[in-house]
């Protein structure tokens, strides 16, 4: 991978002789869309306002392009771009005010970039209305505007999907795709719904507990298949249940006249033959593939990654 | 220095973009043309010695005076004062002054006590409303520093109070010059001075008098911004200070028998005592004054920065 944007070593977090975050690591790359996945309470904002400062650190260290949100504030944040929780916007000023208001804050934002971020985010139309009156999406779009005034290296975006109609979820999918592509950000998304953000990221930490349990590369995943479950609809059960257990030395699963089995794919054509040599009737069979999904929910241990 | 400005700049158009804040200086035109139509009788009083027969006049309201004193034991006081300022008059050859403009600022003098309640309404929200907005967390996330970003809204408050006692000055003047007139622009009054009564000019009474009502103005100021960096709640700050500023004298009182009294910020925001000569308690003064005024006004302050610069932004 190229370049690291943007660094976690260890953060810890300690709130009274609580620990909320336990020691959490891992980098992001220039270019790479990571997804930052949990449940609620998991810690995820608590981590994300530590990456930007608003939270002291009780252990380790953020590195932001080299420089350490402890002992480098100012050259750290002014590579990062963000939106922490919901974007909250001053509602008496219009969006053109807020991003004025914000590009007053750092150096070298032109009043050209103001323009262009708008048009990024295509609020052309409403930019000049009071923040008071915008919905939640055109909010969450100026929350982007403004998290993008000023170049960053490394933007943040949590929950950026909240509140967005399926559409806003679309779009703004393929935007950080494109961000991310043509202009070399690192991009962190939070997000308790993995479903949502897992088709716009490359990698995805799982965490849980205040603990990053996974990173998981999302193609990898897609590749990983070949082990399956397999579903047969077959009678009469115990034979085939023998046949598998002799044959192929495999633990089947059987309930309602269905054996579910897990083997790779290659395999079920020559389990069918088998089948058929021993004269077990087979009248249907399905395979799940296994998704980023499972397999972040049997890591979770939970029925939902809510 | 140039992004202070910039920060300055922000806090400014935050503050008078919003309609509460307009508010605040519709309240005071108002009461200020209120003031201006309510002072017809002080308007005729001084109208009586605008003739050449001015010294007949105040001897007839003398002797009038007088009369009225042998009636009614209960006049006394306030007539003697009266005969003794109309004496003055006559004895320097001063003419009473008609009522102007510069009269009527100086009247209005205690508007400042509404200043100070609009300014610790702001000093209250300054901080507190980036928390309730949820902005805070936008605004901090910026290469500027926590101090940097707190001295701009401190500094800002103190704008604001600038500009709030500018106007009340400025209105009341230009409302004062359109109902009453202007009578010179270094007029020259007659008042009751810790040693009896003295030709004095007014614009250096309007600046003595309402700077020292500065004082206090910064002073509770501060407080409510301490508290509002402190507590993050504008209502708890704006609700403390004003019961302080109110209660401030009750409680110097009522703590009085105690040595430790002096130490009271409010025994020590009325810097009247010393112009009068008449300190509150035994050991204080001006420079005693001035040194816990200076200690509270630290204390504040580094209350503010320490829990405004080193807390953690949190979750709602």
């Amino acid at each position: 991978m190229s370049e690291t944007a943007m660094e976690l070593i260890n953060v810890k977090k300690t709130l009274g002789n609580k620990a909320i975050i336990k020691g959490v690591s891992f980098e992001i790359h220039k270019g790479e869309v990571f997804g930052f996945i949990g449940p609620n309470g998991a810690g995820k904002t608590t981590t994300i306002r530590m990456m930007v400062g608003l939270m002291g650190l009780s252990g380790g260290d953020v590195r932001i392009q080299g420089a350490s949100i402890k002992t480098d504030y100012k050259e750290a944040i002014r590579e990062v771009g963000a939106i922490v929780e919901n974007p909250e916007m001053y509602p008496f000023l219009t969006g053109k005010q807020n991003l004025k208001h914000y590009a007053r804050m750092m150096p070298n934002v032109p009043h050209s970039r103001i323009e262009e971020v708008i048009k990024l985010v295509g609020l052309e139309q409403a930019i000049n209305e009071k923040a008071g009156k915008y919905s939640l999406g055109m909010r969450q779009r100026l929350g982007i505007a403004q998290a993008l005034l000023q170049k960053p290296s490394v933007l943040i975006l949590d929950e950026p999907t909240n509140g967005l109609d399926p559409a806003g979820i679309k779009e703004i999918r393929q935007y950080i795709r494109k961000l991310a592509q043509e202009e070399n950000v690192a991009v962190i998304i939070s997000s308790h719904l993995l479903s949502e953000i897992e088709q716009m990221c490359d990698r995805i930490g799982l965490i849980k507990n205040g603990e990053v349990i996974a990173i998981q590369d999302v193609n990898a995943a897609a590749d990983e298949t070949e082990t399956a479950e397999v579903q047969m609809e077959v009678t009469p059960l115990s034979t085939a249940c023998e046949v598998l257990r002799n044959d192929y030395n495999l633990d089947a699963d059987a309930s309602n006249a269905t054996l579910t089995i897990r083997t790779e794919r290659e395999m079920i054509p020559d389990i069918v033959e088998t089948f058929v040599r021993h004269e077990i009737k087979i009248y249907q069979i399905s395979m799940t593939t296994s998704t980023l999904e499972d397999k972040f929910f049997d890591l979770i241990g939970e029925n939902t990654i809510e | 220095m140039s992004n202070f400005f910039q920060l300055l700049i922000n806090e400014q158009i935050k503050l008078y973009i919003r309609k509460s804040t307009w508010i605040m200086y519709i309240l005071i035109a108002v009461l200020v043309l209120g003031l201006a139509f309510l002072s017809d009788y002080t308007v005729e009083q001084a109208a009586k010695y605008q003739d050449d027969n001015w010294q007949e006049t105040l001897e007839q309201e003398n002797a009038d005076l007088q009369q009225q004193m042998e009636e009614d034991d209960m006049m006394q006081g306030f007539n003697n004062t009266q005969i003794e300022k109309n004496n003055f008059y006559l004895e320097n050859d001063v003419q009473p002054r008609s009522y102007d403009a510069w009269q009527f600022v100086m009247g209005n003098e205690f508007l400042l006590s509404l200043v100070s309640l609009f300014t610790i309404i702001v000093a209250a929200g300054i901080i507190a409303n980036e928390f309730k907005w949820g902005t805070i967390k936008l605004l901090l996330i910026r290469p500027i520093t926590r101090t940097k970003i707190l001295a701009a809204k401190y500094v800002s408050v103190l704008l604001f109070a600038l500009f709030t006692l500018l106007f009340v000055l400025i209105f009341s003047w230009l409302s004062g010059a359109l109902f009453f007139g202007v009578n010179g622009m270094d007029p020259y009054i007659v008042l009751n001075e810790s040693d009896g009564f003295a030709h004095v000019s007014i614009i250096g009474e309007i600046i003595e008098g309402y700077g020292l009502q500065l004082v206090t103005l910064v002073m509770m100021a501060t407080f409510a911004f301490m508290i509002s960096a402190i507590f993050r709640q504008s209502s708890l700050a704006i609700g403390v200070a004003i019961f302080l500023m109110l209660s401030g004298n009750a409680i110097v009182s009522f703590f009085s028998e105690y040595s430790w009294a002096k130490y009271i910020l409010f025994a020590n925001t009325n810097m009247n005592q010393y112009i009068n000569g008449s300190p509150m308690f035994e050991g204080m003064s001006l420079g005693f004054s001035l040194t816990v005024l200076a200690v509270y006004y630290v204390v504040f302050l580094s209350l503010a920065w320490l829990f405004f610069t080193k807390r953690d932004v949190a979750g709602h």
